[in-house]
C-alpha cells in the first residue's frame, strides 16, 4: 500500500516536472502544467483502467498540500499589505462585481437554455474556490460533484484563457489583472497570476478569499432572486 | 542540506496553520473553508508580528512555485464526470466559459474604474503619483 502510494506520488511529480519542462519552453497558456498534468494522469487513468479511489491512495498525499499552499499565499499578502490598503475599494467592488456578473450571467444563459434548477444552481458558485463553493452548493439545493467540475471549468478558462481576456478586454494595471484572475478563476487563476508579478498575486489571493466570504453571502441571494 | 530542512520545517509550520484553519472553521461554523481560515490568521499573525517573515518566508516561496502540482489529484476527479463533456453538457461548458470571460472582464474593469477613482480623490493625492505610474506600465 504504502509503495503504492509513494509510485503514484512519484509518477505525479514526475509527469509535473516533465510538463513544466515543455511549458517553460513553449510558453503557450494551454500548455500550463495544472492542465497539461491533469490530463496526462487523467489519459493514464482511463487508458489502464484505474479507478479514481485506487488513484488517490496516493493522490490524496499531493492533495493534503493544497491546503497549506493556499496558507502560503499568506506570504505574497503580507508583503504587499500597502498596496492591498490603498486599492481596498477597488478589491471590494471589483470582486463583487465580478461575483454578481458570472453568477447571473451563468444562471441567466443555464436556466434560458433549458437546464433544470438543479443544475442551474449548481454552477452559480463555480468562481469560488472548490471546498467553499461546494458547501454553497450543498446548501442551496444544488450537486456538489457537478460543482467541483464546474469550478475547474471556471478556472482553466481563466488560467488558459487569461492571457487573451486580458488583451481582448484591454485590462491594464496588475491590480485589475489580480483581481480579474482570482476572481474569476480563484485559486487555479492565482498560480497563473504568479507569472504577472507579486501585486498580481496578492490582488488574485486576495480577491480568491473576499469571493469565498462574499459569495457565501450573496449566493443564496441570488439563488432566491432566480427562484423565489 | 540545512536549507532543506528549514523549507520542509517551514512548510510543517504552514501545515499546522492549515490544520488551525480546519479546526477554527469547525468550532466556529465558518462558512469559508479551513485552507481560506489559515491564510487569514497566518497574515494577522503576520501583520501583529507575532509570526516573523522569516519563519515562513523559505516554505512559502518554495510551496508556491509548485503551486500547481498540488491541484493535479483533485482536479483528476473529474474523470468520475465525463460524462459532461458530451452532448447537453457542452453547451454547459460554453456557458461557464463564457460566464467566467464575463467575470473576470467585469472584476478587473470594475476595480482598475475604482482604483482610479481613489486615485483623483483630492485628499489622496500621494497615491495618485503611485497610482500614474502603476497605470503607465503596460502588460
Amino acid at each position: 500500500m504504502v509503495m503504492l502510494a509513494a509510485g503514484i506520488v512519484l509518477l505525479n511529480v514526475a509527469i509535473y516536472l516533465m510538463m513544466s519542462v515543455i511549458y517553460r519552453r513553449y510558453h503557450l497558456p494551454f500548455l500550463i502544467p495544472a492542465l497539461t498534468a491533469t490530463a496526462a494522469v487523467v489519459a493514464i487513468l482511463l487508458w489502464f483502467k484505474i479507478p479514481y479511489d485506487t488513484y488517490m491512495i496516493g493522490g490524496q498525499w499531493i492533495n493534503q498540500l493544497l491546503g497549506p499552499a493556499v496558507v502560503s499565499l499568506a506570504y505574497p499578502l503580507y508583503k504587499q499589505r500597502h498596496v492591498l490598503v490603498q486599492n481596498l475599494p477597488a478589491i471590494l467592488g471589483g470582486t463583487i462585481a465580478g461575483l454578481l456578473v458570472g453568477m447571473f450571467s451563468g444562471l441567466l444563459l443555464a436556466a434560458g437554455l433549458g437546464f433544470s434548477k438543479s443544475y442551474v444552481l449548481s454552477l452559480l458558485p463555480k468562481s469560488i474556490t472548490t471546498p467553499v463553493a461546494i458547501q454553497i452548493s450543498d446548501s442551496l439545493g444544488g450537486d456538489s460533484s457537478l460543482t467541483s467540475v464546474f469550478v475547474m471549468v471556471a478556472g482553466f478558462t481563466g488560467a488558459i484563457g487569461g492571457p487573451y481576456i486580458i488583451k481582448l478586454f484591454r485590462i491594464r494595471s496588475e491590480v485589475g489583472i489580480g483581481i480579474g484572475f482570482g476572481t474569476a478563476s480563484h485559486a487555479l487563476g492565482t498560480a497563473k497570476a504568479l507569472e504577472y508579478g507579486e501585486q498580481s498575486v496578492s490582488m488574485s489571493s486576495v480577491a480568491m478569499t473576499v469571493c469565498a466570504v462574499v459569495g457565501s453571502v450573496i449566493g443564496p441571494l441570488v439563488a432566491w432572486l432566480m427562484y423565489p | 542540506m540545512k536549507k532543506i530542512i528549514i523549507i520542509i520545517a517551514q512548510v510543517i509550520l504552514l501545515y499546522l496553520f492549515f490544520q488551525a484553519g480546519n479546526f477554527l472553521q469547525r468550532l466556529l461554523h465558518l462558512p469559508v473553508s479551513g485552507s481560506i481560515v489559515g491564510l487569514l490568521l497566518l497574515f494577522v499573525l503576520l501583520l501583529c508580528r507575532i509570526v516573523p517573515l522569516k519563519w515562513i518566508e523559505a516554505g512559502s516561496v518554495t510551496i508556491m512555485s509548485y503551486l500547481p502540482l498540488f491541484f493535479i489529484p483533485a482536479t483528476a476527479g473529474i474523470v468520475n464526470h465525463l460524462d459532461i463533456f458530451s452532448g447537453k453538457g457542452l453547451l454547459l461548458i460554453l456557458i461557464l466559459i463564457i460566464s467566467s470571460v464575463l467575470t473576470m472582464a467585469a472584476a478587473a474593469h470594475a476595480s482598475q474604474w475604482l482604483a482610479t477613482l481613489n486615485g483623483r480623490h483630492p485628499g489622496r493625492s500621494r497615491w495618485l503619483g503611485r497610482r500614474s505610474i502603476e497605470k503607465g506600465k503596460e502588460i
